[in-house]
């Protein structure tokens, strides 16, 4: 006779094979521990007939052989409901969980050999500049490089995702944004506080890259529920359509005081902002460690901008990286409907014949 | 104070005795404790462990450096001036034990080189016309100033009296490479392979092909070694070996490719230049003699000269590093002699480190960061600036003695 003790928030609870499944669902399970009972009553009863034992004989033949996938079902099932609820997993949560194999972790950072010198244990990596985007024209990674790059991450549908990186998750969040289009979604989470808070609570750090068995992931063509464009931008400046757009980058850069951050080459002819955006930094939605402020505060924030979901927003920034966080917070913590304007301010302000506020003042003089 | 004789050829003798030496060396422990302090408070603060490997790593560059003279032109000048391969066959062992190190790494961190990504941060630079220029003209440098780059800097620790001049001189000279590198980068560098070894030949045939080529270099050297000096046995005080004698270079190789090695997988590729270039950039910048872009510049390998934005950068405390503990080194060995330069030795510092920092510029690099890094990474651009670099450097010894302009 073999029985399971299945423990539920730290409470043992000792099942029978053939009423495991029940209580496992929807519950974080920490460890299974197979062994003989003899102290149920129920089974007793059982035993007193020969039909029962023949019965339960089968039912024990059933559970010892799907005993070595059991374990796997277990941890599968609980990750995945504990990472379901959610679309952020805390740091404390990934550690506890980097055993599972079906866990994909991926570091997106942009500084090149942050992964190589120490990533999570068992995160694979994927380059921000070369792997998620086209490297000639000016898009996100096409169907089959996505494919092949999902592959060989060995990420199917239904495999759950947690990315991480450096920069407080810009990239990995962008990285979020890519996988969205590819109809990864729910199963693709964020590591709530990326690299810097991993490092900060002093977690451990490896620098093998781990072997995993690639996936089938098909080639799949690119959804446009995730992403604006510039005819749909245009539309809400000249007020065609009641939509929101929020900018989320500096308030200098919003104001037309400067046209990009310091050191940043890929600049625009005009200064400014889109007309009708409204400005709440991307770093307002953060907390000091670097983890997404709570639901309550998140709402409010956003709410004193006029963003409150009742209508679409479509979040942009300077090329739409930093904006990707504002679309993650927005659209996968709050549940409002939203798409990411990646053309930007690179693209909007070298547009030809579009209106742009500008409230710094500063206007195209030549020399 | 017994130094061997001919690891110390061609210097004056120390003035021993001048400083007692338990001061010396009390005041040398004293700074190689708060090298160590320093690394340790910056250990402590969030987000400076690497600044704090770098400053580490500079410390025991710094100290190696002295205590092994590992000067590329000295061990040159050894070598075809009295025929003592000693310091060559030094070079040969840090290049073969990088080499050795740079692939166990490596081979960890992109387990396929076949593809089209480059192993992270190496230095692995664009081989062509302009890479030969400037290692020849780097090496140019070297023969007038009396030094590369990395020398220099552990001789300022030493109290040299061109060092200070020669670094001036590569900062401008810095600024000269950058002032005529959108020329040079439109002319020629854009169209210029980025050529790694490992891509072609894969990690095992990198490696086997250039220890190859290190063992084939070594031979000849081999076979010219001086004969053993036949000395009476005696005891050897393991404290004079370390802080007070000279090392045997090959000692100081194997360092040199164990630090390279460990720099490489904890921070960075060793390399002397970028805090340099970056300041003069920033200065030059600055008082507007730069071009409104370097085209291409920020997307090369090696020692990167972007604009800093931080008062402590891992560079900046790497050479620090160096620098100190060469003092130390230089003032426990009794080998810290500061001198007032002379108005020939002021001249050739300058015009010498015009040409070192045009040729690091140009190279991305220089004996450290392009030749030593790069070809302990399978690069062929550190094979194509080390020949560049010994051939310009021959050449110029060679000219300049005939007109009795250099020593």
């Amino acid at each position: 006779m073999v029985l399971l003790s299945v423990e539920f928030n730290n409470t043992i609870v000792p099942s029978s094979f053939g009423a495991w499944h029940g209580h496992v669902c929807g519950q974080r399970v920490l460890s299974v521990i197979a062994g003989p009972a003899r102290t149920l009553m129920p089974f007793r009863r059982w035993r007193a007939t020969v039909s029962y034992r023949i019965l339960l004989a089968a039912r024990v033949a059933l559970a010892v052989l799907a005993l070595p996938t059991l374990g796997a079902r277990v941890a599968q099932s609980a990750e995945q409901s504990q990472a379901r609820s959610s679309p952020l997993v805390s740091t404390e949560w990934l550690e506890a969980n980097l055993a599972d194999p079906k866990l994909r972790i991926v570091e997106v950072s942009v500084e090149p050999g942050v992964y190589e010198r120490g990533h999570v244990p068992g995160a694979q990596n994927v380059v921000w500049h070369t792997d998620l985007v086209e490297t000639v024209s000016r898009d996100i990674a096409g169907p089959e490089k996505f494919a092949a790059l999902v592959r060989r991450l060995g990420i199917d549908r239904d495999t759950t995702v947690v990315l991480y990186g450096d920069n407080n998750n810009w990239f990995a969040a962008w990285g979020a944004w890519v996988f969205a289009q590819y109809g990864l979604v729910d199963n693709v989470k964020l590591l709530d506080g990326g690299r810097k808070k991993w490092e900060a609570d002093k977690r451990p750090l490896e620098t093998r890259s781990p072997d995993v068995a690639a996936s089938r992931f098909p080639v799949t063509p690119v959804s446009s529920a995730q992403r604006a464009r510039l005819a749909d931008v245009l539309a809400v400046a000249r007020k065609e359509r009641n939509e929101a757009i929020l900018d989320i980058r500096s308030p200098d850069e919003f104001s037309g005081k400067v046209i990009a951050p310091p050191g940043i080459q890929e600049l625009a002819i005009r200064a400014g902002h889109i007309p009708g955006s409204v400005n709440v930094p991307w770093a307002k939605a953060v907390n000091p460690d670097g983890t997404i402020k709570p639901v309550a505060e998140l709402k409010k924030l956003y709410a004193e901008a006029g963003i409150d979901g009742s209508k679409p927003v479509i979040t942009s920034c300077r090329i739409g990286e930093r904006s990707s966080h504002s679309w993650f917070v927005l659209s996968r913590i709050l549940g409002y409907p939203v798409r990411n304007y990646d053309g930007s301010w690179t693209e909007y302000g070298n547009t030809v014949g579009v209106p742009v506020v500008n409230l710094a003042g500063t206007v195209w003089t030549g020399k | 104070m017994s130094v061997s004789p001919l690891a110390n050829a061609g210097a004056p003798r120390p003035q021993a005795g001048r400083v007692p030496v338990p001061l010396r060396a009390l005041f040398a422990g004293l700074i190689g404790a708060g090298l160590l302090f320093a690394a340790w408070y910056l250990s402590g603060e969030p987000g400076s462990g690497r600044l704090a490997l770098s400053l580490t790593f500079g410390t025991a560059f710094g100290f190696v450096l002295q205590r092994a003279r590992f000067c590329f032109l000295c061990l040159w000048r050894d070598l075809i001036d009295r025929g003592d391969p000693r310091g060559a066959l030094g070079i040969l062992a840090a290049l073969a034990v990088g080499t050795v190190g740079y692939g166990v790494v490596l081979g960890a961190w992109l387990p396929d080189p076949g593809g089209p990504r480059l192993a992270p941060d190496a230095h692995i630079g664009p081989v062509g016309p302009v890479l030969a220029l400037a290692g020849a003209v780097f090496g140019s440098g070297m023969a007038i100033s009396g030094s590369c780059i990395g020398a220099h800097l552990y001789r300022l620790g030493e109290g040299s009296p061109t060092a200070p001049f020669a670094l001036v001189g590569t900062a401008l000279g810095f600024v000269l490479g950058f002032v005529s590198w959108n020329t040079l980068y439109l002319t020629s560098i854009s169209e210029a392979p980025v050529l790694w070894l490992p891509r072609y030949l894969g990690y095992a045939g990198s490696l086997v092909l250039t220890l190859g080529v290190l063992a084939a270099l070594a031979l000849p050297l081999l076979r010219r070694l001086p004969p053993a000096v036949t000395m009476a046995p005696r005891r050897v005080d393991p404290l004079r070996a370390v802080f007070a004698e000279r090392w045997p270079t090959w000692i100081g190789g194997l360092a040199v490719g164990a630090i390279g090695t460990l720099a490489y997988l904890r921070v960075g590729p060793l390399g002397v230049t970028a805090e340099i270039g970056g300041r003069s950039r920033q200065a030059a910048a600055t008082l507007g003699l730069l071009p409104e872009r370097l085209e291409g510049l920020d997307g090369f390998r090696g020692c990167a000269t972007a604009i800093r934005d931080a008062v402590l950068t891992p560079n900046g405390l790497f050479v620090a590093g160096l620098v100190i503990a060469s003092f130390a080194a230089a003032l426990a060995a009794g080998e810290f002699r500061p001198a007032r330069p002379t108005r020939n030795q002021a001249a050739r510092g300058l015009l010498g480190g015009l040409l070192l920092g045009w040729g690091a510029m140009t190279g991305l690099g220089c004996s450290v960061g392009t030749l030593l890094s790069g070809i302990m990474a399978g690069a062929v651009s550190g094979w194509v600036f080390g020949a560049a670099m010994f051939a310009g450097l021959t050449a110029t010894l060679f000219v300049g003695r005939r007109l009795r302009l250099l020593p």
